[in-house]
């Protein structure tokens, strides 16, 4: 069995500003709202069979404006999701402060539908055909770029590779950076957009169902984002402490590291159930004894979408926190290589 | 810096040699890896030639658990149990004697070949054992090989910033270090060649059909390889407390932006130069001090041309004293594991004051031909040397290694 690497960093990282897009919708307000949307579930199908899916609607007059980009012309979906989350985080910061500002976004499988795309060129239209309008599109760090430039961001940018952890990886650089005092300010995100031929992946991986269940897995696509710089006197939204690098190659070990990742968690801390409808749910459940689920966490279900679901689980969380619930426990379950948390506090 | 970070192991794989010092003996030699490409069909391409690496084996490893590893993992496990093994952090049976130890990693494509055949099988309707496919593709899943074949556990970093990663994952070591969230990090990159990455560069007609030729005049594009290489990076009160000796010292560190173009730099190279600017500024150092910098050269028209202008920007008078080239002419472009290996290639210079040569030139470009490194040539006196990257969405980073003095 692996040990348990579990220094808690503090970071104390202030919350200056939140973005998101969502099956939801496009805002951070919209993000509470899914269950009342039940039409944001499309099924997609294989040539045998249909599986529900939580899509985003890029027709929507927010990612309008940003079509006319000259960037973003040939951009794949999560570029456009990357693009609005980033300015909504973004909106209170002058254009020398946006210059000051550093940049991180961290992916699972990123720039997808354009790499399946290529691929598929070459797989069934011969080598000849492969495009290569779509070749620089399939880089990780493309949508990035695309942000750095759309939005005149002019400080340090990193894309980071992971799965739902990585989310963490990235706050966990912000604070080198800010420590260092490479920059002002840093806009932390997670995105991943939806292709159909992830369904096979998740159906091999048994996380499919096609009933559209309360309990069911549902695939799901967005961006969402915090700007972050060190917290001072007088900030009350914080990112207090992170945790990662509890890593696990089997059930089993997810077990122990789900575990040992829970019983540490202070029980005088609410933690935000995170594990809704994937297969940490029941470990969750079962070593979450003990401990107390904040209240009202329970309604929003946003579908999985990697980095982009640890983000928006963490504004969901920031959302609850009040003045009789100032600290929130966050666990961060990476679906397929380690597991990690994150703690919030409101200061007053 | 704000600590002194020092190297205290280096380990590599590379179309070269099955090791470091191997590579090192063929790339002074002026020898290069150009070869036809066998581990896909290339018919289809323009370009039918890369720069493959043999892979060493790995004893250890049963048959069923070596069917599993990604091509990529098989480079970047030998690579990373050398770094360990010369910074006294392996045992006799090949596994870490840390539990713990955290990583910085780059990569551009991780286990794409695993991901090729899960996209192949699901596009033509064969749908049998897509889990091993999928499940193995992704970059984490080298951190796990990684981690489970050596034997550690720890927090992780996957850097994906195209083909600036290496310099900027052992960049970001080295500021783990420096503000104390690590005492020490195993760093690097890792990269194999792949055909979804192959045939993109060749619809971009960025790869060469005549030969790689760096700096030069007549350049026509690059040649794609693939290699592994890491570092083991330690605070130096870490490293003289355990008695490890440091090889040199990680001094500069400067990464910047272009948001010129998507896959071209800014046609001035401003963007470069502020990197490098960035670099030597930490290490405290002038752009003349630097000795020998292993330059990116691509050998396309466009990075070749804006990379000179940098250096000329960067160098200013002292430009010819600072000796000049491009390894890819020998190795390939390793995308991810680029910055990691010519790292490793300038450490190896400021180590032995031999230097690369520019090799495949006919005739150099004007404005740097007098910097360019010759075969045979040596440097006695060498104290800092850069190794500098660039890469697509305007990635640009460099970083400053000096000679270690107690």
């Amino acid at each position: 069995m692996q040990p348990l690497f579990s220094p808690v960093m503090k970071i104390d990282l202030a919350v200056t500003g939140q973005g998101a897009v969502s099956p939801a919708g496009v805002g951070v307000e919209a993000l509470r709202g899914i269950e009342s949307v039940p039409a944001n579930v499309a099924y997609v199908g294989q040539p045998y069979k249909t599986w529900p899916v939580l899509r985003v609607d890029l027709k929507k007059p927010a990612f309008q404006r940003w079509q006319k980009e000259p960037r973003l012309r040939r951009a794949s979906p999560i570029s456009y999701f990357l693009v609005e989350a980033a300015e909504q985080a973004l909106a209170n910061l002058s254009a020398s402060e946006r210059a000051d500002t550093g940049l991180i976004v961290a992916f699972n499988a990123g720039c997808l539908a354009y790499s399946r795309r290529f691929f598929e060129g070459i797989v069934s239209e011969g080598q000849r055909s492969a495009s290569p309008a779509l070749f620089p599109e399939t880089v990780f760090n493309s949508p990035v770029s695309h942000v750095v430039s759309v939005l005149g961001l002019n400080g340090a940018a990193y894309a980071l590779a992971g799965d739902e952890t990585a989310w963490i990886a990235g706050l966990k650089t912000a604070s080198v950076w800010l420590r260092q005092g490479r920059v002002k300010q840093v806009l932390v995100l997670g995105a991943e957009e939806f292709d159909p031929v992830v369904l096979d992946a998740y159906r091999s991986a048994h996380w499919l169902s096609r009933q559209n269940s309360a309990r069911d897995f549902l695939p799901s696509e967005g961006a969402s984002g915090l700007l972050v710089r060190q917290a001072e006197a007088g900030d009350s939204l914080i990112i207090a402490k992170a945790q990662d690098g509890l890593v696990y190659r089997s059930k089993k070990e997810a077990s122990v590291v789900a575990g040992r990742l829970l019983r540490n968690c202070d029980p005088k801390i609410p933690y935000y159930p995170s594990a809704r409808r994937n297969w940490f749910r029941s470990l969750e459940k079962k070593y979450s004894e003990g401990l107390t689920a904040i209240p009202g966490s329970d309604p929003n279900y946003l579908g999985e979408a990697f980095t982009a679901s640890s983000a928006w689980r963490t504004l969901c969380a920031m959302q609850s926190l009040t003045t009789i619930t100032p600290r929130i426990f966050v666990p961060v379950w990476g679906l397929n290589h380690q597991v990690g948390s994150l703690e919030l506090e409101m200061r007053s | 810096m704000d600590k002194r970070i020092v190297v205290t192991g280096l380990g590599a794989v590379t179309p070269l040699g099955v090791d470091l010092a191997t590579s090192w003996e063929a790339l002074l030699a002026g020898r290069d890896a150009d070869a036809p490409l066998e581990l896909f069909d290339t018919a289809g391409y323009r370009c039918h030639r890369a720069a493959s690496a043999t892979l060493p084996p790995l004893p250890d490893v049963s048959g069923k658990t070596l069917s599993r590893l990604s091509r990529a993992s098989r480079l970047a496990i030998p690579a990373a149990r050398a770094a360990l093994a010369q910074a006294g952090l392996l045992d006799t049976a090949g596994k870490s004697t840390c539990p713990v130890i955290p990583l910085s990693v780059s990569t551009t494509a991780g286990g794409m070949t695993f991901g090729e055949t899960f996209l192949r099988n699901v596009l033509t309707g064969n749908r049998t054992d897509l889990l091993s496919q999928v499940s193995r593709y992704l970059p984490h899943q080298q951190v796990l090989d990684l981690q489970q074949t050596i034997g550690f556990a720890g927090p992780s970093v996957i850097l994906a910033n195209a083909c600036a990663s290496g310099a900027n994952a052992i960049g970001h070591a080295a500021d783990l270090i420096s503000v104390g969230d690590a005492d020490y990090v195993l760093t690097g990159g890792f990269e194999a060649l792949t055909e979804l990455v192959f045939g993109g560069f060749d619809c971009l007609q960025a790869t060469s059909v005549d030969r790689c030729r760096p700096f030069d005049l007549h350049r026509s594009g690059l040649l794609l390889g693939e290699a592994a290489a890491f570092l083991v990076l330690e605070s130096e009160e870490h490293a003289l407390r355990r008695g490890a000796k440091p090889i040199c010292e990680l001094s500069g560190y400067g990464h910047t932006t272009d948001f010129f173009h998507l896959t071209q730099p800014q046609p001035d190279g401003n963007a470069l130069v502020e990197a490098m600017q960035r670099a030597t500024t930490q290490a405290r150092i002038s752009p003349a001090q630097i000795g020998y910098i292993n330059a990116h050269g691509t050998a396309t028209p466009v990075n070749d041309g804006t990379e000179a202008k940098a250096y000329v920007s960067f160098l200013g008078n002292s430009l010819g004293q600072t000796r000049i080239s491009s390894t890819k002419a020998a190795i390939g472009h390793t995308l991810g594991a680029a910055g990691a290996i010519e790292a490793l290639f300038a450490i190896q210079a400021l180590s032995t004051g031999h230097l690369p040569p520019q090799i495949n030139l006919q005739t150099p470009i004007p404005e740097i031909a007098h910097a360019l490194a010759e075969a045979g040539e040596t440097c006695s006196h060498l104290r800092h040397v850069m190794s500098v990257n660039l890469g697509f969405g305007g990635s640009n980073a460099a970083l400053v290694f000096s000679s270690y003095e107690n």
